[in-house]
């Protein structure tokens, strides 16, 4: 189903639409001790199958239906045929009530279902469902354990019928289809171990998956059985989440050398810092509503009265040293910076190696740049560039605007020479304005010269430690590649999405084992540097500095409330001063008139109040004076604030 | 007439390096002492010969006009007339100075005076004013003054021995190199020096960086490049030019209550529903672990591809201030990384409730220029690496490839613009143009000063150097009647494409015979050279370009 996706997602045209077939009768729920039932594994399979649709919102429409049921709910069924077949879900869009539907109402049951009468059942379906308008992509995915006895008659009628109406096959078995084809290029792939192999199927499973077989190779696809997964191998590859895909969006334009000489483009973003699709939106917390929420931002004179000025009657100023230069909107406008637009100008050209530091990269993406699709003259133009490029190990230095709105950049353009494509690389270079020279102390000092001892020490860490080695074959292997993992932060924040939509009201899960796994050295290395960490733990000693705590004698600005409790508990200072010296900062936060110096203002005063049960004076008497004072200072929206924040501290 | 000469050198500098300083950082206090003066200004009047220009404030746009006035012919004449040459007293300057720091209310984070001076013995070995001198300096460096000498260099050389070395302040650490103790001969040099001490040299973040269990090197995180704006912008009152504040406030839309942060959740819509969560566990999904880099293993240097690029690189310098012993792990593995040709893959999260991102650390080992300036500091450059969710799917169109005639050709353009790339060889024109409107608006200039847009080609110097070869590389790929710079024709509909079509080209045996000798066979389209192969009988197998081409050429030259 993974590969299915990622593969058929972009070239459906229309929407894909996908029938879950899952066997839910008496024999799923075997399983041998300690391990996870063929029912458990199966739901796991279709639970994160539809996971994925739900947060990655993809254009498919989905329909489940289970059989094996103790219920017959199904179109087809009449005179005891079609028996313990549930049509649970109707083709639609996938949502969170349908998580919410196989978490809480998909489970095992007692009966045995024919699978080909399902399968029939899928395809009426379908039929019936998907009549009249446009689906190029229909797919129905079978999970069972083929343990039931099936009427194989009706098998060649099926498989004609999957051919005519273009209905694509994949099925999900406890089992491999054949032995040593599941173990073939994985053997890096622990021993998943499937349940029921080990015993050797029942005469069912062997007969129910001859008949598989001849169904997958008789459909007119190129090598059917590789749509025969296992369950165990299905949940791996269904556990992240899809990764964000976005649509290359392709920009057009000429690359120019000099006046006369250009040669057609076009650019796509190839990689950037992917963000996350949707921001969090701020909703009250009883209703749950984001209409209940307004924020308002107001601009106000710095006078007592606080006098409120119109938006329109705000004009933008920039600082010039102790002076503010007002420069308006439409000045600003008409003397910025102008140019001619969408641009890929070569200033010149330059050695690659020894001047285009990869630590200067700016911005934050690559872009390919292509000859113009469907022009020859310019491909082969543009392919005598990157080669010469290439042979010559330079660069080209451009002028790069995206468009007549956006800033002009210069940047690199480095030749790409692949098995099948040519490209340039652009990637954008800082200006004189973005470099900070900072200088640092030499590290050539006799006080840290590592000795000899100590630089073998870190070279027998490095040797344990490398990433890349050679197998027997003298082939590479990689056993880290960051860019092969997802981003962890879309994993888990999908996760917790999935955890909350399915189960309000409970705590968030902790990070999937797998993902953290993942993120971390790989055991082999953890095991091979053990020794060599030890050395270098003896070679070189590390002590954390003490940072001379000082005793705190004073309320400070930074976190008054702390301070404050901090000097009552030392009981150096009386009582009465330190009081004092919290009442102080407290005048000191509410002189600016913000939210966030009154937030911080009420957590003085509550940790005021806290303290001050065995002497409430001192407490009392400021609170008396600050309320006196709250009309004059115009300091209403904070009392308003702290009696809501105290109310069930006032007495 | 030298100290002239000297004086209006050393007001010019002053007056550049505070343009820069006006744009870079406007909350510092700056004061301009002019000693060695033959008329007095200073507070209470009492020392001779040194005129306090400007008082310690924040510098403005009419400071600016005043130290203008002062450079070139005129400006000369001018400081003759007001300020004047005579005794010299660096003791009294000193003093003067002391005052104008003491003077200031405000607490000072950061104090530091510069002399600017090309005499090393200013008091021509006048050995009671030396001492008054230096008195003064060691009570000014007591109170928190760094003294730094900027000096140029004079005939004979400039002997800091004879008189500043007991002026200026030691270096902060006894690593530390000695950047003011080569003179300067070049006044930009100088401006250099001024501007790069500018800079504040701050970390974003520091924190550990972790080997294995119970082995942290403490180091500190500096960005090195960051992209500059233009500095923001602050909102007026329209009549009277006065800053506004604003304010915020979040309140419920029926009731008219303010909300406080406990009344508010955050949510996102996915597959039909609203998805709550609380504030702080929006911002615990983020957390993963505490800050820090944990290393994850090493690779061989080639294993860092080009285009793994997501955002600007950072700077890795160990603290020894904080973890002591730091500075000799971090020296020893930035070493054998070197050595080596590796890089540390770690696993980096740069501040609190920040997920993880995958980094590189190269090592940079310092480099030195003829004058003993660090060019690059030593230390790592961490570079961020993308996760699987950071590349796109492309479908990249496929072409036949240049054939080597092609490619040389382009090679010899390509030498022909051959030049130094050097990463401050480039001003932002946005910003730069933005800074001459401030000016000419601040100044009440006439129009802003002209920036130089030097990321423009420039085209006629590429054509003139380029002369005839973009026409012979244009003969060689492009046909006669193809136009790069036209519009691509609209999309082909498609069941009319017969009428679209683009006319056959017929090509006649000569024409063919020319191809094949100039090797610009790889300039036609397929379809040309299939149509060619049909007409001259040539049976092939393949049909990809290359293969019609030696066929084609095989039979022709048979």
């Amino acid at each position: 189903m993974f590969s299915y996706l990622s593969l058929k997602a972009q070239t459906c045209e229309s929407w894909l639409t996908v029938v879950l077939c899952m066997d839910v009768g008496l024999t799923m729920s075997n399983s041998a001790p300690g391990e996870e039932s063929s029912f458990e594994l199966a739901k796991k399979v279709i639970q994160k199958f539809v996971q994925r649709q739900v947060f990655s919102e993809t254009k498919i429409e989905l329909a489940l239906v289970l059989f094996g049921t103790d219920s017959t709910d199904n179109p087809l069924s009449q005179d005891g045929q079609y028996q313990n077949i549930r049509v649970h879900r109707h083709l639609r869009i996938p949502d969170c009530e349908l998580l919410i539907e196989i978490e809480n109402q998909v489970q095992p049951e007692s009966k045995e279902g024919d699978w080909l009468d399902a399968l029939v059942v899928c395809m009426d379906l379908l039929h019936t469902e998907t009549k009249g308008k446009k689906y190029d992509c229909l797919n129905i995915a079978l999970l069972t354990d083929l343990n039931t006895q099936t009427n194989e008659e009706s098998l060649e009628v099926i498989i004609n019928n999957l051919t005519q109406s273009g209905i694509t096959m994949q099925f999900f078995l406890p089992f491999p289809v054949e032995e040593d084809k599941e173990g073939q290029g994985d053997s890096e792939r622990r021993d998943p171990g499937h349940p029921g192999t080990g015993k050797g199927l029942s005469r069912e499973q062997k007969k129910n998956m001859e008949l598989v077989k001849e169904m997958m190779l008789s459909l007119d696809v190129e090598d059917g059985l590789d749509e025969i997964h296992t369950f165990r191998n299905a949940i791996e590859e269904l556990c992240m989440f899809k990764r964000v895909e976005r649509r290359p969006v392709a920009w057009p334009c000429q690359l120019t050398i000099g006046s006369s000489l250009s040669i057609r483009i076009v650019g796509y973003k190839a990689v950037t810092d992917e963000k996350p699709k949707k921001m969090w939106i701020t909703v009250d917390a009883q209703s749950h509503q984001k209409d209940d929420v307004k924020r308002e931002t107001v601009y106000c004179l710095d006078d007592d009265n606080e006098t409120e000025v119109q938006k329109d009657d705000i004009i933008q100023g920039f600082r010039y040293g102790s002076d503010i230069v007002p420069f308006s909107k439409v000045d600003q406008e008409q003397m910025k910076y102008k140019h001619d637009g969408k641009c890929f100008a070569v200033l010149g050209f330059t050695k690659q190696s020894a001047v285009i530091h990869r630590h200067q990269f700016m911005g934050s993406q690559i872009l390919k740049i292509f000859a113009a699709r469907d022009d020859e003259h310019a491909g082969v133009a543009l392919s005598a560039l990157i080669r010469a490029l290439n042979e010559l190990q330079m660069v080209a230095i451009v002028r790069y605007a995206y468009n007549r709105t956006s800033n002009p950049q210069v940047g690199a353009a480095f030749p790409c020479i692949k098995q099948d494509s040519e490209c340039l690389m652009y990637v954008q270079l800082p200006f004189m304005e973005d470099l900070r020279h900072f200088t640092f102390p030499s590290l050539e000092n006799k006080k840290f010269t590592p000795s000899d001892a100590q630089l073998s020490a870190v070279d027998s860490l490095i040797d344990s430690m490398m990433l890349v080695e050679e197998d027997e074959n003298g082939e590479q292997r990689d056993l880290f590649k960051p860019h092969r993992i997802p981003n962890p932060a879309f994993q888990r924040h999908f996760q917790c999405l999935h955890h909350r939509a399915v189960s309000p009201g409970t705590p968030l899960p902790p990070i999937e084992p797998w993902l953290k796994a993942a993120l971390d050295r790989p055991e082999v290395i953890t095991e091979r540097c053990q020794d060599p960490l030890d050395v270098l733990k003896r070679k070189f000693p590390l002590t954390e500095v003490e940072k001379k705590k000082k005793l705190k004698t004073s309320v400070g600005s930074v976190d008054p409330a702390r301070d404050f409790r901090a000097l009552i508990k030392q009981k150096i200072l009386p009582f009465g001063e330190v009081c004092q010296q919290l009442t102080h900062r407290i005048e000191q936060l509410l002189s600016n008139k913000n939210t966030q110096y009154y937030m911080k203002s009420i957590t003085c005063i509550q940790a005021f109040r806290e303290q001050s049960l065995a002497n409430a004076e001192h407490y009392n008497s400021y609170l008396q004076s600050l309320k006196g004072s709250i009309p004059n200072r115009g300091l209403e929206v904070f009392w308003e604030l702290l009696v809501q924040g105290m109310i069930c501290l006032f007495t | 007439s030298k100290k002239q000469t000297w004086m209006k050198k050393q007001t010019m500098e002053h007056y550049q390096s505070w343009i820069g300083k006006i744009i870079s950082s406007d909350k510092d206090l700056v004061a301009l002492v002019f000693y060695g003066t033959e008329e007095s200004k200073n507070p209470r009047n009492s020392f001779k010969h040194v005129y306090v220009y400007h008082d310690l404030s924040e510098p403005g746009a009419k400071r600016v006009q005043e130290v203008d006035a002062l450079r070139g012919e005129k400006g000369a004449k001018l400081a003759a007339e007001t300020i004047g040459s005579g005794e010299t007293s660096l003791g009294d300057a000193l003093w003067c100075c002391a005052n104008l720091y003491s003077d200031i209310k405000l607490r000072l984070s950061h104090k530091r005076l510069m002399i600017f001076t090309c005499r090393d013995e200013p008091h021509g070995g006048d050995s009671v004013k030396d001492r008054q001198a230096r008195t003064k300096a060691s009570d000014l460096k007591e109170t928190g003054v760094v003294i730094d000498l900027m000096h140029l260099m004079k005939p004979g050389g400039f002997d800091i021995s004879l008189f500043f070395c007991d002026i200026v302040s030691p270096p902060e650490d006894e690593s530390e190199l000695g950047l003011q103790l080569q003179p300067s001969d070049k006044l930009e040099d100088l401006l250099k020096r001024v501007r790069a001490k500018e800079l504040k040299k701050r970390a974003l973040a520091r924190l550990n960086l972790c080997l294995g269990e119970g082995i942290n090197v403490a180091v500190g995180i500096y960005a090195t490049a960051v992209a500059a704006r233009k500095p923001g912008s602050i909102k007026l009152y329209r009549e009277t030019n006065e800053p506004v504040r604003s304010k915020t406030r979040t309140f419920h839309t029926q009731t008219g209550s303010l909300l406080l942060p406990s009344e508010i959740k955050k949510a996102q819509y996915y597959g039909g529903k609203e998805i709550v969560m609380e504030r702080d566990e929006v911002d615990a999904i983020k957390k993963f672990d505490d800050p820090g880099l944990f290393l994850i293993g090493f690779k061989p240097m080639e294993k860092l591809k080009l285009h793994h690029h997501i955002r600007p690189a950072v700077f890795l310098y160990p603290e020894e201030d904080e973890v002591k012993g730091s500075s000799c792990l971090f020296s020893a593995l930035l070493k054998k990384c070197s050595e080596r040709n590796v890089f540390a893959l770690c696993r980096f999260i740069s501040r609190r409730n920040y997920p993880p991102r995958f980094v590189a650390l190269l090592p940079q080992n310092e480099e030195l220029d003829e004058g003993k300036v660090q060019i690059t500091p030593p230390g790592f450059n961490v570079i961020y690496l993308p996760f699987a969710d950071d590349f796109r799917t492309l479908d990249p169109p496929q072409f036949p490839s240049a054939s080597q005639t092609q490619v040389d050709k382009m090679k010899e353009i390509v030498s022909k613009l051959r030049f130094k790339y050097r990463s401050e060889g480039f001003e932002n024109p946005v910003i730069q143009q933005h800074f001459r409107n401030l000016e000419a608006l601040a100044l009440d200039m006439m129009a802003p000063e002209e920036i130089e847009d030097l990321i423009m080609p420039k085209v006629d110097q590429i054509d003139q150097r380029l002369g005839p070869l973009v026409q012979e590389f244009k003969d060689l790929v492009y046909p006669a009647y193809y136009n790069p710079e036209s519009k691509p024709a609209a999309k082909r509909k498609t069941g009319q494409s017969g009428a679209e079509k683009k006319p056959k080209v017929e090509l006649t045996e000569d024409e063919l015979k020319a191809h094949v000798q100039n090797n610009t066979l790889v300039k036609l389209t397929v379809p040309v050279l299939k149509d060619a192969c049909k007409q001259f009988g040539v049976r092939t197998t393949g049909t990809k370009k290359q293969e019609l081409i030696d066929a084609l050429i095989a039979r022709l030259r048979s």
